[in-house]
């Protein structure tokens, strides 16, 4: 990072956003390689030997680890590079922000170190260890602290109420995967108030801010229209994904009103996600001539797009009580998993880090050939990854579920398709890999403006 | 539409669908006593879940389908292959899956931690959770239709009880030991039951464990059962 460019980067603070970024980067790349090794273990037997000294299960528990903790530094990061602009003063405290990454990190580190010795609270995703759990509660809270104070004292606006609204909802959500339940029935119950809340409530709010903050930048769309569509799109976010929890309650002990609340809200999850779509392209129909960025343009509506296929398309196909009955907990809840993280929260990352990291890093025109490439190795191998698993899933629930064979008959009919995801791994390795490398070494040079 | 009514608009929407949700939490802390059999949830269940965590289950397994796919789901495995298989797999992975091909690591699980898992999947296996999962209850319907159909009923049933966690008849059933379609080929009644009860005795090879538990007439129903079956149907 050389010397601030403040055309480009108008505060100082700002800058704080980089190292979230880089860090981010990393951990994102840890999570494909480790994915790699997890589709190896599908696509081929592993020797007991290798089985006994690295189990898949905590190798698994790094790939979503690594996930949930990038995409966190990444919405931080994005925090810290947007609210500056939008309060139109420096952040509250750059000390505390370097600070917070700094317990993170270390609360990362300890966590993945912790697992190759056996140290788990053995919950998927909220695997890291009570201890652990204290230090990521006092980040978030410093986090909040900084972002609230900087609000206060500077300008209010609907982005930064939006995004300091999901930011907190986020926190508090995670409070509910702390303790332990007696009752693997309430257990399961309350994860969901943390993963289903997570995704489909305090990070759409983010993503909504993050993504309004972009449209604004690189379209020069009036702020007011901007701001009502946030509005309206959360407004159908939160009332079909919060009553929507209910679609994983169907078979875990809880009362049966949720087949039907749960069926009914959920099914309704992609309305809010068909009008962010069409929302996108009648922007760019009235703006297309005016974008100015293409890189960044393309990630957001690639965002915009992943969310209704990964989310939307393949959420909806299993989400109704009837189909869900067999496919529940299948590979079709993998593939599902896979296109709607990487299409709604990878690119909404990556759209950001298109749009600040270069400008961080001083540079207002560079070349856009490496980044589309990037954009589409990336995007076409999570397809094949999602299409792969997806397939896996069909054959899954027919041989298990529908003709009641057991679990490894039907496993052994889908290992062709565990070494096609494998194959689009390795893709997705590549563009990711190239993703990165654009991003951090991008110069200078008269193609296309930052 | 002015911002104010859009902001409006967010913030009912959001709070109607958050009034449903907290309702239905308050109505399932109501009932989840009954469906889950809450009083017969003992110290020694809460002590298998504690193994459940510590061994990292759920980075494999799913249970009530949530979890990991690389490996069975667990909801009913107590039903499905009884405590003594259970037990065997999770302290001997290494003999049971040797022939499969997908591995369980040997996490050094004690006697007594294996003793509270099984008492952690019964309990989990009177979950009232509508039914799920379909293979458990397909898999049950398949068998009956095609061993009802053998006519020999007091063998066949002692047969799914016992056998059918790790051996199928007709594609129904497990595949951790051999598909027993043609077994009365190979071997007669007597042949089979003396087997059964110790395995290694027969055949030093073999990896079944031996099934103290079965009783001797359920034994002898099944040696009879399994004698007829010659792959014909």
């Amino acid at each position: 990072m050389g010397p601030r460019d403040p055309e480009l980067v108008p505060y100082e603070s700002q800058r704080v956003a980089y190292w979230y970024f880089a860090v981010a980067l990393a951990l994102f790349m840890l999570q494909l390689l480790v994915g790699l090794w997890l589709a190896i273990s599908y696509a081929f037997t592993i020797p007991q030997e290798i089985v006994d000294a690295l189990p898949f299960g905590m190798t698994r528990a790094m790939h979503t680890n690594l996930l949930v903790l990038w995409m966190l530094l990444g919405f931080m990061g994005g925090t810290y590079y947007l609210v500056p602009e939008e309060a139109q003063r420096e952040i509250y405290s750059v000390k505390l922000a370097y600070l917070q990454l700094i317990a993170f990190v270390a609360t990362g580190v300890a966590a993945l170190v912790g697992f190759t010795f056996g140290w788990t609270q053995g919950k998927p995703l909220l695997e890291i260890p009570t201890p652990l759990d204290f230090i990521v509660v006092v980040g978030a809270l410093m986090f909040l602290f900084n972002v609230a104070m900087t609000v206060i004292k500077g300008k209010k606006t609907a982005i930064l109420g939006m995004l300091l609204g999901g930011l907190t909802f986020l926190a508090l959500l995670y409070l509910f995967g702390m303790p332990f339940y007696r009752n693997l029935t309430i257990d399961w119950f309350y994860w969901w108030w943390v993963v289903h809340l997570w995704v489909e409530g305090a990070w759409e709010l983010v993503t909504a801010a993050i993504l309004a903050f972009v449209l604004i930048k690189v379209t020069g769309v009036d702020r007011r229209v901007v701001e009502k569509y946030l509005y309206i799109e959360t407004a159908l976010f939160l009332f079909t994904g919060i009553a929507g929890t209910g679609h994983h309650y169907y078979w875990i002990g809880a009362p049966r009103a949720w087949l039907w609340i749960g069926g009914i809200f959920s099914a309704l999850e992609v309305v809010p996600i068909i009008a962010m779509v069409i929302d996108t392209f009648l922007t760019q129909r009235r703006h297309g001539i005016a974008i100015k960025n293409k890189v960044v343009w393309t990630f957001a509506v690639g965002t915009a797009v992943g969310h209704l296929v990964g989310a939307g398309v393949w959420g909806f196909a299993h989400t109704l009580p009837q189909i869900n009955y067999y496919t529940h907990g299948s590979q079709v809840t993998a593939s599902h998993g896979h296109l709607a993280f990487f299409g709604a929260y990878a690119l909404l990352n990556l759209t950001m880090f298109w749009y600040a990291l270069p400008r961080l890093r001083g540079v207002s025109r560079f070349k856009t050939s490496g980044a589309l490439w990037g954009f589409w190795i990336m995007n076409m191998s999570i397809l094949g990854i999602g299409i792969a698993m997806g397939v896996a899933g069909v054959l899954q629930t027919y041989i298990e579920r529908i003709m009641g064979q057991g679990f490894m008959n039907a496993q052994a009919q889908m290992q062709f398709w565990f070494k096609v995801t494998l194959f689009f791994g390795v893709i997705l390795v590549i563009g990711a890999g190239l993703t990165m490398w654009k991003l951090l070494t991008q110069r200078q040079s008269e193609e296309t403006a930052a | 539409m002015s911002n104010k009514g859009a902001f409006y608009i967010f913030l009912s929407g959001t709070l109607a669908s958050l009034a449903i949700f907290l309702f239905l939490t308050w109505d399932t802390h109501r009932q989840v006593g009954a469906l889950t059999n809450a009083d017969k949830l003992s110290e020694q269940v809460v002590a298998g879940k504690h193994v459940w965590e510590k061994k990292n289950c759920n980075n494999c397994h799913t249970i009530l389908g949530f979890g990991v796919y690389y490996a069975p789901d667990l909801t009913k495995v107590y039903d499905r292959i009884g405590p003594d298989a259970i037990k065997t797999a999770v302290m001997e992975p290494e003999v049971v899956y040797a022939d499969s091909i997908r591995k369980m690591p040997n996490l050094g699980v004690t006697e007594q931690e294996a003793d509270d898992l099984v008492t952690f999947f019964e309990w989990v296996s009177n979950i009232d959770n509508n039914d799920w999962p379909p293979q458990d209850r397909s898999m049950e319907t398949a068998a009956q239709r095609r061993l009802s159909a053998s006519g020999v009923s007091p063998g066949a049933a002692a047969f799914k009880e016992q056998c059918m966690a790790c051996h199928s008849i007709g594609g129904a059933g497990g595949s951790n030991g051999p598909a027993l379609d043609d077994i009365g080929s190979k071997y007669d009644a007597a042949a089979i039951a003396r087997y059964v009860r110790d395995p290694k005795a027969v055949d030093p090879a073999s990896r079944m464990p031996a099934q103290g538990s079965i009783s001797d007439d359920d034994l002898q129903a099944i040696s009879d059962f399994l004698s007829k079956q010659r792959g014909e149907n």
